[in-house]
């Protein structure tokens, strides 16, 4: 954990960071395009979760919404994790001590993971079964743990500045 | 009654005082409500946005993307501004003087207004022209998020 630390401490000294740690609008703009980058990425995504639960959408294929909605959702997802790391720069050290944080890594993982399967795996099994009217059920619970996992992250991303940093 | 008599008479308020009074995680439950519900009111209006510039999902009518989008878009303005005006009346003073406040009010007001008088309009007929799509959509977009960069600017101010 020194080690990380250290690694964190330099982090911060970058000419960048400190730049941005300093500048009285750069962090609030930053987030602010975070925020906009979350709601088109995670977004689009949580649409996506809600026709794979069969929740909106019903008539529009599945194959659809999830091939059509992809880029943009990839898209937001570029620039959320440029401006996260830009954000991470500034406050590298409080950061990695901060309980939320470390949960909002951990979720995002998890978040991943479950993308991943869904996509190599349950998709690729149901194959021609996502167009059909009736959800397979691991397609609708694909869909809820993602809805679920993202918004817990999103969650420890907002309690980032109410629980204090524990080393 | 001046403006600040009222804040105070906002301020002193039992529910004002029952929110400032409680635990900090109460506060941080209204933010966290605050920004799903603007999480999942902007997910509505991109989604609508690129369907109305032919962009996405374009097998499928206007007007069913529009339906479904508009549930979401109602549940994230309901969750938005319930948890806006509790925040907003625990500590009125703090808000009302902060000019990323009231930069961010005016923009409410004008995404609310755009959101009903252009936005509903280019969406209701089923091939709005190339020019007033786009010009709905960047106004609508520019407001609602707008209102995410002021939000973000009045913890700083």
């Amino acid at each position: 954990m020194s080690s990380l630390i250290a690694i964190a401490e330099q982090i911060e000294q970058l000419p960048i960071s400190v730049a941005i740690a300093e500048s009285q609008y750069a962090f609030p703009i930053i987030e602010g395009v975070h925020l906009i980058g979350l709601s088109i990425a995670v977004g689009l995504l949580f649409i996506t979760d809600l026709r794979l639960a069969g929740v909106i959408l019903r008539r529009v294929p599945l194959t659809q919404v999830l091939h059509q909605l992809r880029p943009w959702i990839l898209g937001g997802f570029a620039s959320i994790f440029i401006t996260g790391g830009l954000l991470f720069l500034a406050e590298a050290t409080t950061l990695i001590e901060n309980p939320a944080f470390k949960f909002k890594l951990v979720f995002i993982a998890l978040a991943g993971i479950n993308a991943a399967y869904f996509e190599f795996v349950i998709a690729k099994k149901a194959g021609a079964e996502l167009d059909r009217p009736v959800i397979p059920a691991a397609v609708k619970f694909a869909g809820v743990a993602s809805l679920t996992l993202w918004t817990v992250v999103i969650v420890c991303g907002r309690l980032i500045p109410y629980l204090p940093s524990s080393p | 009654m001046s403006t600040a008599d009222i804040l105070t008479a906002i301020q002193d308020s039992p529910i004002a005082h029952a929110i400032s009074k409680s635990n900090h995680l109460v506060a941080a439950g209204l933010q966290v409500v605050h920004v799903l519900g603007f999480i999942a009111l902007l997910a509505a209006l991109v989604l609508v946005s690129l369907r109305i510039l032919k962009l996405v999902l374009n097998q499928r009518p206007l007007s069913e993307v529009t339906r479904d989008a508009n549930r979401l878009f109602y549940l994230g303005l309901s969750l938005t501004v319930f948890s806006g005006v509790l925040m907003f009346v625990s500590s009125p003073k703090l808000y009302f003087y902060k000019y990323a406040f009231e930069l961010k009010m005016l923009l409410f007001i004008a995404a609310i207004v755009i959101q009903f008088a252009v936005l509903r309009r280019v969406a209701a007929s089923e091939n709005p022209s190339p020019f007033a799509a786009r010009a709905a959509v960047a106004l609508s977009l520019t407001a609602w998020f707008g209102i995410g960069l002021a939000g973000r600017m009045i913890g700083f101010t």
